[in-house]
């Protein structure tokens, strides 16, 4: 595979999980408006930096094509845990007590 | 179920609209495992209906063209001693009398197919049949093809009120105060569909039951199958025997499961707390499965975990999902109550509901499902 990209729409917007513009640009057109629902449906921002990189870009996508509000789109609720946590973290704690 | 459903309706020629309160897989349905499992489940209604189920998940795969994540890497439940072995070897017994292709694994084999699981397990199951399906792609794929036979579908768009009309049809009022009509209405709430047929005096008695699990990072397949403990079966089939459970895990209904999901996390889980409509994650709940998954497979102590979620088993007094039109309401219908077993359920649920709303035949097994079981007789006191 070559590195790189011949049309604009195979540029990959989530990394971590490989989704395409094309594919959140189609989430989109089919009324999924939200950060949370293309998500949903492509899995861009399921990763594992979990959307910090891309849930913006995502936001910006929806707000050119459906003319949403950006501020609103991006109030989204991040979820626990805010980075990923080794197992041996947990474990560890305990045996402290 | 409420997708699901939807996509048999609208096979059938059904104008359809769904109206869902939150986005799209608000629900359980959105925040659950994957698997398409046989062997936690008793024999009787709901092991059968799951054989029809993984039938139509194989043509579903084919006919939704949409990759549904379907993988059949097979499952494992895990034996720590002489007690959980014999339970579980006469209700292995029992499955295998009703069709379930299951066997006994002892310590060696059940090494070899899981070279990786903590000194503790002596033993185990084997069933080929447990599989897995990705309940996002399912739900997409249900939607985009009965959005192309003419599925509406809005979202954020709360249910609060049903009436029935002197003329027979329903006039459904939404949070924003739109008002539909339609003749025959679903109520697939899941968990909150005991409110839905509130709306109508109908009594669905749905508790909610909240399971927690964590998701790690993407890694390499650990041993071939996907893994249980037999510890929580044991518990719910014989509640007489006295178990090692500790009593934080009692209260949290700690069980363990262990799947490899759709891209190479693995799912790892679960609980079964009653906490109300609380969706939240706790501390209490992941700490108790990151410290139950490292002792019974000690090298995911170096593995990250990239989130933890949490979501609604509806769960029913009887364990049996509640399936079809309410008699004191024509054209109500409930189907909801699956607990932990929706995803696998989900296609035969859409199924047969359609069917009975487009005026097939009846089919006398569904009567054991029948919201009549829990109707309350006029001026007695729901309980
Ligand atoms: C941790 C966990 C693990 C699980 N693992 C498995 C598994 O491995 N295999 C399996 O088969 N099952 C599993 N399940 C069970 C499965 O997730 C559920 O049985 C199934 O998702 C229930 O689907 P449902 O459509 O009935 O409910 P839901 O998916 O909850 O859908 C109900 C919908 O109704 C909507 N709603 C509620 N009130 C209103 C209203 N007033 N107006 C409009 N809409 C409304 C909600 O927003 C929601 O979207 C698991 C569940 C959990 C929690």
């Amino acid at each position: 595979m070559s590195d790189e990209v011949k049309d604009p729409k195979d540029v990959l917007i989530c990394r971590c999980e490989e989704v395409t513009l094309r594919e959140i640009e189609q989430a989109i057109d089919e009324g999924f408006d939200t950060v949370n629902d293309v998500k949903r449906i492509t899995r861009a921002g399921m990763g594992l930096c979990q959307g910090r990189s891309c849930s913006k870009v995502i936001a910006r996508i929806i707000a050119q094509r459906t003319g949403k509000n950006i501020e609103e789109l991006l109030q989204n609720s991040y979820r626990y845990p805010v980075r990923p946590e080794k197992f041996k973290i947990f474990d560890e704690e305990e045996s402290h007590e | 179920m409420g997708m699901s459903t939807a996509y048999y309706l609208t096979l059938q020629g059904k104008r359809v609209l769904i109206l869902e309160a939150g986005i799209f897989g608000a629900g359980a349905s959105g925040a659950c495992d994957d698997m398409i499992l046989f062997q936690s489940k008793k024999p009787g209604i709901n092991l059968e209906l799951a054989f029809e189920s993984l039938e139509l998940y194989h043509a579903l795969n084919v006919d939704l063209k949409h990759d549904l994540g379907f993988e059949n890497y097979g499952g494992m439940v895990l034996i720590k001693d002489q007690k959980e072995l014999e339970i579980m070897e006469e209700f292995v017994q029992q499955q295998r009398m009703y069709g379930l292709d299951v066997v006994m694994l002892d310590e060696k084999e059940m090494r070899k197919r899981q070279p990786h699981i903590s000194s503790r397990f002596i033993a185990s199951t084997y069933s080929p049949m447990d599989a897995q399906i990705d309940p996002f792609h399912v739900m997409y794929g249900f939607f985009h093809v009965a959005k192309n036979l003419g599925l509406e579908y809005r979202k954020k768009t709360p249910v609060v009120g049903i009436e029935k009309q002197g003329n027979g049809d329903f006039r459904i009022t939404t949070q924003s105060g739109e008002v539909f009509e339609a003749t025959q209405v679903v109520n697939a709430a899941g968990t909150w569909a005991g409110e839905i047929a509130a709306m109508v005096g109908e009594n669905v008695p749905i508790t909610p039951k909240r399971g927690q699990i964590i998701i790690t990072e993407k890694i390499p397949m650990v041993g071939e199958t996907n893994l249980w403990s037999a510890e929580y079966l044991v518990s719910k089939l014989r509640p007489e025997v006295k178990t090692e459970i500790s009593e934080e895990h009692k209260a949290l209904g700690l069980g363990f499961a262990f799947t490899r999901s759709f891209g190479g996390n693995y799912l790892i889980g679960s609980t079964r707390e009653y906490a109300g409509f609380d969706t939240r994650t706790t501390m209490e709940g992941v700490n108790a499965i990151v410290k139950q998954a490292v002792s019974y497979i000690p090298l995911l102590k170096d593995i990250h975990f990239i989130r933890a979620i949490a979501g609604l088993r509806p769960s029913t007094p009887d364990g049996k999902m509640i399936l079809g039109e309410h008699p004191d309401v024509p054209g109500f219908y409930t189907a909801s109550g699956h607990e932990g077993d929706g995803i696998s359920l989900a296609p035969i649920t859409g199924k047969l509901l359609s069917d009975m709303m487009c005026g097939a035949p009846s089919d006398s097994r569904l009567e054991e499902l029948s919201p009549v079981r829990f109707a309350v007789v006029k001026g007695e006191q729901v309980q």
